[in-house]
Parts: C-alpha cells; sequence; structure tokens
C-alpha cells in the first residue's frame, strides 16, 4: 500500500484536539473550544510581544509549558491578570475569569496546538505505538539519527518529549514531507571555502560577518564570511519515508512517537 | 617649565569652558552650527539632519578609532528596556538616561559619573513596546526629561536636583513620555506616546521655568476644530480615544518659525471600521507655529490607517535644488515603507517612493493621496512592510556633504494583518488595537542567536537620493537594525544593527570603513562630540554607552 493512497476510511483511530501539555499541564486537560478561545484571545492580548510561537521574549518562552513566576493554572491565571510590575507585562483586570482560563489553555498546549496559525487539524492514522518501536530502532532507521532519551546524534532532535509537543498530522508531515516546515534551531547550513571545501552541519548563529555551525563531526566550528565563496541554507539530512514505509508502518511511528512524553 | 605653565593656563581654559556649561541660551541652541564641537539638542541641530560638521575622523584614519571608554547603565538592557537615548554634549559634559528614566551626567573625557538622577516611574505607567527613553533636552542650567508614566520634569544640570515636574496625562490611561523634548526659546514641546491605549493625542507647550502649559494642539481634532470632519462615525466617540500619539523629536525651521512633528496611528490600530474617514491628524506631518501651536499646514502619509505605520519618524529639513529650483524642502522615510520629499514653506507634496518593498500602495495623485490597495481583513492581508515598520524610531540622517538620505530599514518584511468582525471594545488603560497582526521578524525579540531565514526579513543602511527616490547604496545586515544614523563633514557615516555591530561606512559609496562588536544591539543614535581638539564618536550597544576616537599622537 503506498503511502498517498493513506485516507481517512482507513484510520485505526482518529486523534482528538484534545492534548496535555508538557510538565505541570497535565493537571487539567483542555477542550477544543476552550482552545480555540484562547488562541482568539491570545492574537488579540499577547501576539505582539510573544509572538506567533510564544517564544520571541528571552526568559519568557511561554510555549516551554514551564513558567519561572507560576507553577499551576491559577497561579498562571492570576500572573495575567496582575502583569509584572515593572515590564511591559501589564495588568489586564478587564479579561474575565473565563478568558483567562482559556488563554491557560491555549498557553498549556502550546506546543502541540500549533500556536497562532493553528494545527493542520486533519486526522492522521495512529498505529501500533509497540510495532512503531521496533521500527523506529529497527528497519526504519530513524535511531540512526535521533535519541530517545539519550543516544541519537547531537545534530538532530531527541525525540524523548516529542508526543507533547507535536500535534499527530505534524509528525505525520516531519515523516512524508521533511522540508515542508524546517522548525527554527533545526536548519542546516552549508559553507564553502574559497579553496572549494564544503563543510555543513547544524545552523547553531550567523550574522553579518561570521557563521556558527555544529558542523557533521559533531563540533563546534565558526567560520568568516570574508573566507567563503558561498554560504546558504541547504535541505536537512531528514529522509522522507514516502514511498519507503507502508502507511501502516507510517501509522505505527505515529503512534510511537505520541507515546514518547518525556517521562 | 614652559610646558608645565601651558599645561596650567590649558586647564584655567577648561575651568572656564566648565563654569559656562549650564548656560544653554536659545541662541546657542539657534546658532548649534557655530559650536559644533557640542551636541545641544536631540538630533544635534533643529532640522534633524544628525550632520555633524567636526572633521577629525575621516575616511582615511577612521580604521585607527580606539575605545576610549564605556559606561553601563544601571538596568540591563532587554526586550522590555532598550538602550534608546541620544546623549547630549554640552562643555564637556554627557547627559543620556538608561532605561527606563535614570538620568546620568558623564565627564566626557574618562566616563566617570558627575551624578545621576534615578525616577521611580508610577507602576501604573504602559507602554507598548518598551520601557524607554530617548533623551533630554537642555535650555539654561535645566534638563528635561519626559517619562513613561507621562511626567515631565526640569533637572538642574549641575547638581541633578529636581526643579519642577508636571504630569501631562493619566498613566493609567496610557499617557506616557518616551519621546525627548524639543525646546524652542522658553518653551518645552512634548506630545504623548500611548496609541495602543485609545488616547487621544496632543502636542502642547510649557513654560521652561514652572511647568505651565502655554498651549496645546490636538492631534484629534474634536468639534469645532479643522479635521473632525475625517472622524466619521454617526455617534461621533472614535476621536475622544483616536490616538495620534507623539514618540520622536519634531524638527524646526527658525526662518519660516515652523516646526514639524510626525505624528502616530489612529486607535484601534488594526481595524478602523469603528473610525470611518481619514482620520486626521494621524499618520500625517503637522507643520506649527511653536508661538501659539497654529497649524499651518499639514500632510497625511496614510489615509485611514488600519496597519499601524506610525508617521511618527523624524521629518528632516534641508535646504537643496530640487528639480533644478533652490527648494526648503522636508525629507521623511516613512514606517509605511515610502520616501517623500515635501516643500515646507506649504507642505506641496514633491516626491514619493518606495525604499522596500511596498504592497499597501500602487501610486499618488497630484496632490499626494496615496492609493491604498490593501488593508486588514477577515481573512487576513499579507501586506508588506511588516507590522513594525520599514524603519521606526531609528533616526535617519541626511548629509548636505553629498546630498544623500541615510535611513536604517528592514528590508522586505511582511505581516498578515487579520480583521475581527466583532470589532474592538475600548476598555480604558487597556489595549485598543484589533488582533495584532502576524509577523516572521518580531518588533521587540532581541535573542542572541540569528538563526531565520533570509527571507524573513534582513535590515540594511540605505542611502537615498532625494531628487529621485533612488537607492544610491545599501549597506546590508543579516539582522534587523533598531540604530541611528549619523553623518559628518569628513564623508562619514555611522551606524549600526542589532547583532551588535557599529560600522564606519563611507558616505558616498556605502564601503566599509570600520567596525566594532559591540556585544548588545544598537538601539539609539550615534552622535559625536568634541573636546580639547579631540573628536568624539558615542553610541549605546546593549546596556553600555561606547565612546570612541582616535589614538593621541
Ligand atoms: C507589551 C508586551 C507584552 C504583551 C502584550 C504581553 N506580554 Fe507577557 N510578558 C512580556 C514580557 C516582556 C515578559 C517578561 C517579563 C520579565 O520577566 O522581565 C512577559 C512575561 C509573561 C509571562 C511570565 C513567564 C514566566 O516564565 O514567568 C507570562 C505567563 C506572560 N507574559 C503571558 C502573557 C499573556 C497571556 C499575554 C496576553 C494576555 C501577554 N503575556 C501579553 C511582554 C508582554
Ligand atoms: C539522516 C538523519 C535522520 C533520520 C534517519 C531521521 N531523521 Fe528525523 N529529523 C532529522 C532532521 C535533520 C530533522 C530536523 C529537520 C527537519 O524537520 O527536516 C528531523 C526532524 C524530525 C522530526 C521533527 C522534530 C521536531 O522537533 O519537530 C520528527 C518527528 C522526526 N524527525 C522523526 C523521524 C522518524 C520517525 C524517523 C524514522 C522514520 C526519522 N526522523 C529519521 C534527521 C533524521
Amino acid at each position: 500500500m503506498r503511502l498517498q493512497s493513506l485516507s481517512k476510511p482507513l484510520l485505526l483511530l482518529a486523534a482528538t484536539a484534545i492534548f496535555s501539555g508538557a510538565g505541570h499541564a497535565q493537571e487539567h486537560s483542555y477542550t477544543p473550544s476552550d482552545i480555540e478561545a484562547g488562541r482568539g484571545l491570545y492574537q488579540a492580548n499577547c501576539l505582539g510581544c510573544h509572538g506567533n510561537t510564544g517564544s520571541e521574549v528571552e526568559g519568557a518562552n511561554l510555549a516551554s509549558g514551564r513558567f519561572r513566576r507560576a507553577s499551576s493554572d491559577e497561579e498562571l491565571i492570576a500572573l495575567v491578570r496582575t502583569g509584572i510590575p515593572g515590564t511591559l507585562m501589564i495588568p489586564r483586570p478587564q479579561l474575565s475569569y473565563g478568558d483567562l482560563r482559556s488563554i491557560v489553555a491555549f498557553l498549556r498546549t502550546m506546543q502541540t496546538n500549533g500556536g497562532v496559525a493553528g494545527n493542520d487539524e486533519r486526522d492522521v492514522a495512529i498505529g501500533n505505538p509497540g510495532r512503531g518501536e521496533e521500527l523506529f530502532f529497527g528497519k526504519a532507521g530513524c535511531s540512526e539519527c535521533h535519541g530517545v532519551g539519550g543516544g541519537g546524534s547531537r545534530l538532530y532532535a531527541d525525540l524523548a518529549s516529542i508526543g507533547g509537543q507535536r500535534s499527530p498530522a505534524a509528525l505525520e508531515d516531519a515523516m512524508l514531507d521533511p522540508q515542508k516546515d524546517v522548525r527554527i534551531g533545526q536548519r542546516f547550513y552549508q559553507v564553502t571555502d574559497n579553496n572549494g571545501t564544503v563543510t555543513q552541519g547544524l545552523l547553531l548563529n550567523q550574522d553579518t560577518h561570521s557563521v556558527q555551525l555544529l558542523n557533521t563531526d559533531e563540533k563546534l566550528q565558526s567560520f568568516l564570511k570574508q573566507d567563503l565563496s558561498e554560504f546558504k541554507f541547504i535541505p536537512t539530512p531528514m529522509p522522507s519515508v514516502l514511498d519507503v514505509l507502508s502507511a501502516t508502518e507510517v501509522a505505527d511511528l505515529v503512534a510511537y512517537m505520541i507515546s514518547l512524553k518525556g517521562e | 617649565m614652559k610646558s608645565a605653565l601651558k599645561t596650567v593656563i590649558a586647564s584655567m581654559a577648561l575651568l572656564a569652558a566648565a563654569a559656562s556649561a549650564q548656560n544653554i541660551t536659545s541662541e546657542r541652541l539657534l546658532n548649534t552650527e557655530a559650536e559644533p564641537g557640542n551636541w545641544l539638542l536631540y538630533h544635534g541641530d533643529y532640522n534633524g539632519q544628525r550632520h555633524s560638521d567636526l572633521t577629525q575622523i575621516t575616511p582615511e584614519n577612521v580604521g585607527e578609532l580606539e575605545l576610549q571608554w564605556i559606561w553601563q547603565q544601571r538596568s540591563a538592557a532587554g526586550a522590555s528596556q532598550k538602550f534608546e537615548a541620544t546623549p547630549l554634549y554640552v562643555d564637556g559634559v554627557l547627559y543620556t538616561v538608561g532605561a527606563p528614566n535614570d538620568v546620568v551626567a558623564l565627564d566626557a573625557r574618562t566616563g566617570r559619573v558627575f551624578w545621576t538622577w534615578s525616577y521611580t516611574p508610577d507602576t501604573e505607567a504602559r507602554v507598548c513596546c518598551g520601557r524607554v527613553n530617548r533623551g533630554l533636552a537642555i535650555h539654561g542650567d535645566t534638563l528635561f526629561m519626559g517619562a513613561i508614566d507621562g511626567h515631565l520634569m526640569a533637572l538642574d544640570a549641575a547638581s541633578g536636583r529636581l526643579k519642577w515636574d508636571i504630569s501631562i496625562g493619566d498613566p493609567s490611561l496610557g499617557y506616557a513620555l518616551t519621546v525627548a523634548p524639543l525646546i524652542i526659546d522658553d518653551k518645552i514641546i512634548v506630545g504623548p506616546a500611548g496609541g495602543e491605549y485609545g488616547i487621544r493625542g496632543f502636542i502642547a507647550a510649557y513654560d521652561v521655568e514652572t511647568g505651565n502649559e502655554l498651549w496645546r494642539f490636538n492631534t484629534i481634532p474634536g468639534p469645532g476644530e479643522p479635521g473632525f470632519e475625517t472622524w466619521a462615525d454617526p455617534e461621533q466617540e472614535a476621536w475622544k480615544i483616536g490616538g495620534g500619539s507623539v514618540w520622536t523629536t519634531g524638527t524646526y525651521d527658525p526662518e519660516l518659525n515652523l516646526m514639524y512633528w510626525g505624528i502616530g496611528n489612529p486607535g484601534p490600530d488594526w481595524n478602523g471600521d469603528s473610525r470611518p474617514g481619514d482620520n486626521l491628524y494621524t499618520e500625517s506631518v503637522v507643520a506649527l507655529d511653536p508661538d501659539t501651536g497654529k497649524l499651518a499646514w499639514h500632510y497625511q502619509y496614510t489615509t485611514h490607517d488600519e496597519m499601524d505605520y506610525d508617521s511618527t519618524q523624524v521629518q528632516v529639513l534641508a535646504d537643496i535644488e530640487f528639480n533644478g529650483q533652490p527648494r526648503k524642502v522636508l525629507m521623511t522615510a516613512n514606517r509605511n515603507g515610502v520616501f517623500y520629499v515635501l516643500d515646507r514653506t506649504d507642505g506641496e507634496f514633491l516626491l514619493a517612493e518606495p525604499f522596500v518593498a511596498v504592497n499597501w500602495v500602487d501610486g499618488w495623485d497630484a496632490n499626494g493621496r496615496p492609493n491604498m490597495v490593501r488593508a486588514p481583513s477577515p481573512e487576513g492581508t499579507f501586506i508588506m512592510p511588516n507590522n513594525q515598520g520599514a524603519t521606526n524610531w531609528y533616526s535617519p540622517s541626511f548629509s548636505p556633504v553629498t546630498g544623500l538620505f541615510y535611513v536604517p530599514s528592514w528590508l522586505d518584511t511582511y505581516s498578515v494583518y487579520t480583521k475581527s468582525p466583532d470589532g474592538v471594545q475600548y476598555i480604558p488603560g487597556q489595549n485598543y488595537v484589533g488582533l495584532y497582526p502576524t509577523m516572521a521578524m518580531p518588533a521587540l525579540s532581541v535573542r542572541p542567536v540569528n538563526q531565520r531565514l533570509p527571507e524573513e526579513g534582513i535590515g540594511a543602511i540605505q542611502a537615498i537620493d532625494p531628487q529621485t527616490g533612488n537607492i544610491v547604496w545599501r549597506h546590508e545586515m543579516a539582522n534587523v537594525t533598531d540604530s541611528g544614523v549619523l553623518s559628518t563633514a569628513s564623508n562619514l557615516v555611522f551606524a549600526g544593527g542589532r547583532e551588535g555591530y557599529f560600522y564606519a561606512l563611507n558616505a558616498a559609496t556605502g564601503e566599509e570603513l570600520w567596525r566594532v562588536m559591540l556585544g548588545g544591539a544598537i538601539a539609539n543614535g550615534p552622535m559625536s562630540f568634541e573636546m580639547d581638539g579631540k573628536q568624539y564618536i558615542a553610541v549605546a550597544g546593549g546596556s553600555g554607552l561606547f565612546v570612541y576616537a582616535l589614538p593621541d599622537e
């Protein structure tokens, strides 16, 4: 069976939009309508500073699911209502308790809810996690690159918490079309020096005059752009499993990754 | 023996200079070109050119610049608090402001502190985009500062003691001062920020001795005032909370006795349904008589704005040949991505030319009215430039030597603007904006790493030929810039960016002549001064003020 034919009738299990976020978030689950309402309120009140993904304010990454100044939902509600004196976080007394609960639902699920843009909400097939684990460490070759709570390479994301961070549809996309939405922090870069030597690696940083890579030997290496004949982003090494694995196998891998919640 | 005596005499002369330090008369402010060694006004001069006549540092020797000293402001710079102030230099003393409202008088020779004075703003203060201050003004022996809680203060320049303190607007309703005040004669002139909180903006003059208000020009006209008809909601409520903020310092032409202020966005920012009409004088330049506050003329850059393109960028004045005719022009590079030239005697529209990728306008009629072709929509509209704009508070520069206009630019950015069908509710003191547009390149982020794709936006210092609006050169940077620009009579341009590099460029060609890494974002305007025959360049990067000069022979 070819993957392109993977379609709704084949679904073994429909993914629901209810995810529990990482860490403390597990004290609650949030309904899709809470999250949806929270998304709208976030866009109206918070997006300008905290950004589409919640990670734009240094030291206050809302998408991390952990907050320096609050742990319980009630503490978060109080924090957003009263603000943080002396910072741009002003009090928001106009937000009702219900509004604040929705915002918290949105914040707590931000790793999986797709942020302001929202997720591709399409249903995807979710198979057998045990078979998925076998594939991951066996024939599918995933573990050659990705660790799960250790192992794997420094160049690639450790997937130990991926199930708390991505929706099933995003996990399927990551395997079928890896170049479609490469997350910031996982982008690959290539430089060619004036002698024609090519180096590739994970882009850690760059500025007008220099590039900082984790090269493919997993060593930190920097370059001055003046010594380079070319420098550019390149497609990442993540291979697509389209045409390689069957739809059932993909569904099994999705199921395995959903089970990875970092505990 | 002889040389020792010389030193004694020289230091006596210095003492004399210091003694006259705190006497900045109106005449001195009107004749800043007579003392290029000082930097007495926010822009250096009334004309807003940020052009220094000092020529000791040249394209040939700029590569030898050496760090003289660094001063670290008290509170660390970050997303909430950028170091945006341009220092004043007055006869040996540098005066500047660390965020949010910490004033300091520094020994310009050593960077040691003469005195500090810290103001603790009311906790009710709310500012959209940072607890910042752009600088001070000086008159007589008095410094003036606006604070983020809407207080305007006079400080004794020798002791740092408070002389008077007034409130120009209720901070809990969003009235804030981030602008460096403008001094004309015995008046101190400012206007409030707060365009994201439903303020009703104004420009007002206060007596330098007492702080008494002398006149007020409402940037949002009320019933009976001309322009009121451009607020056409049937309930006639929109104007009361219509925005029209002020947050960069106006410029002044003493001959015409007119000053020029850029006015901010209408509120709510991203949904204009409640405020049909052009919404004067938002998004406009207003030419005002500083004696009375009377409006001589206005020109609106963006009509009925729903993109938050505040037109507060500096309105730079110059006397140039334009189309072969000598003309008193006003030039501005607007946040909306367009460079404009107007005749500043009467506001005649002379030229409009985009300086970055722009898609909201596809032309102008003979009077300069833009033909606007994009607006926020319920399904989301892709609009260039992005909401932070092609440029912003960062001061541009004009060099009469090269005839070029230098503007810090964010190249080719975009936002998706979505309009909520529900309209926007006004709640006193709360954001009155609509839905925030999305931006690939965020406004406030000062991240230590850059892993963005180039198409998400990069920065540049661009040189524009005012005759045509053409870009003559462009110095690109891998990240965007919030830095101001300084040009000098020896054909240098100084500017930097978020990465922390500070550059000296050839003013005619843009060629990089010198650079240094300051380790923190440059978010202010560099300036130059002369002390004891030596030219200095001062610029803030991160939380520090860095001062450079050529080595002693
Ligand atoms: C004007 C900019 C701005 C807006 C708008 C804004 N914030 Fe913040 N927020 C900040 C800044 C800056 C901080 C970090 C303050 C600090 O630690 O210095 C922060 C901190 C926070 C924190 C604390 C994080 C932690 O780890 O403790 C939370 C939670 C938060 N914001 C949620 C929100 C929510 C929800 C909204 C919308 C209702 C919002 N913010 C709107 C600027 C803003
Ligand atoms: C050659 C190394 C390599 C192999 C083999 C590989 N990946 Fe990846 N993977 C990457 C890279 C590089 C990225 C990041 C860039 C991207 O998303 O394209 C990535 C990203 C991902 C992501 C998204 C991570 C995130 O934070 O969103 C998932 C999920 C993933 N891989 C799963 C798998 C699975 C399942 C397999 C086995 C079928 C696999 N990968 C095989 C290199 C690899």
